[in-house]
């Protein structure tokens, strides 16, 4: 606890050490872990997408035989389990603060909502006329290049650098893989994409401490 | 402070524990508000301690203490006024300006 002998003053450069002390400590104590904003989705694309590998590699061979449903139902759990990992641990930081950065939060998750909800809906209406090993480049590519874009999108709303280059990182290996075909996009996502992911939160979190 | 030249500093922000809360609040946007625990958390300080120091912010009109409820919770909110935000920055400026003279040879 601070000294309570409270009237007490300071001089000029101790008190300006104390004012910059107060603001980077009050950044700190708002700004949620970035290793739980970034390592779950960094973990999820290197598991998922490589796991889209092995079952449906380049040029339609199989690398390892696993059952259809395991590579899809891997990624959809974990990619729910990372959403609801860096959702509840961003509202609990920004759970203290109401006003216009709490609207701004809470817009910016609908729209990723809005987004992964809209292209699940137009890409399931293609899942009977596109064969598999396409459906999972539609799938992949589309998702992923939604991610992209919304990363950029936040670091334009939050003014954060390190989130635009990750989304424009994560936008160019998206398109490189999607180049590339089928089976080579998921190892190149799950690799430079949950990479990045993972790089991108080992920064953040030392630039905080 | 006899010296003339030298600025005045404003004597509500120039005690260590307000002058704490104050640069704390001046670190959130403007128009955003924080809860009062959470606010307590990061300064260190009691709820009766932090709750003094409010009062004489808000009396000095630099503060503004927002009694609300979220759902059916009872919270408090605390933001820094647009002339707390001015006194802060004048405060700052002042500062410096004490810090200068003293680098000359």
């Amino acid at each position: 606890m601070a000294s309570t002998d409270d009237e007490s003053t300071v001089d000029p450069a101790e008190a300006l050490r104390l004012i910059e002390h107060e603001r980077a400590n009050l950044e700190r104590e708002l700004t949620p872990d970035p290793r739980w904003m970034f390592w779950p989705w960094g973990l999820t694309w290197l598991i998922g997408f490589g796991l889209f590998f092995l079952r449906w590699g380049p040029d339609e061979r199989v690398l390892v035989d696993l059952p259809d449903w395991l590579p899809t139902g891997a990624l959809t759990v974990l990619l729910m389990a990372a959403g609801a990992l860096s959702g509840i641990k961003g509202a609990r930081s920004g759970g203290s603060i109401s006003g216009p950065a709490t609207d701004r939060g809470r817009m910016f998750g609908f729209s990723w909502s809005a987004g992964f909800g809209g292209l699940a809906l137009v890409f399931s209406q293609f899942s009977d006329v596109i064969p598999g090993f396409r459906l999972g480049l539609l799938w992949g590519g589309g998702l992923v290049a939604l991610i992209g874009t919304l990363f950029m999108a936040g670091g334009a709303v939050w003014n954060d650098r390190t989130t635009f280059l990750l989304g424009a990182w994560i936008s160019v290996v998206n398109a490189a893989g999607v180049l590339a075909g089928p089976g080579w996009h998921s190892l190149i996502v799950a690799v430079a994409g949950g990479g990045g992911l993972l790089v991108a939160g080992l920064i953040g979190w030392l630039r905080l401490r | 402070m006899s010296d003339p030249a030298l600025p005045d500093l404003d004597p509500v922000i120039h005690a260590q524990a307000r002058l704490r809360v104050v640069s704390a609040l001046s670190q959130l946007h403007e128009d955003d508000r924080i809860v009062f625990p959470k606010l307590q958390e990061i300064l260190r300080m009691t709820p009766g301690n932090l709750s003094v120091h409010l009062r004489k912010l808000e009396d000095a009109g630099y503060v503004e203490v927002q009694k609300t409820h979220r759902g059916r919770t009872p919270a408090t909110l605390v933001r820094l006024t647009r002339r707390g935000r001015l006194a802060f920055d004048d405060y700052v400026t002042a500062l410096r300006a004490l810090l200068r003279p003293a680098k000359e040879p």
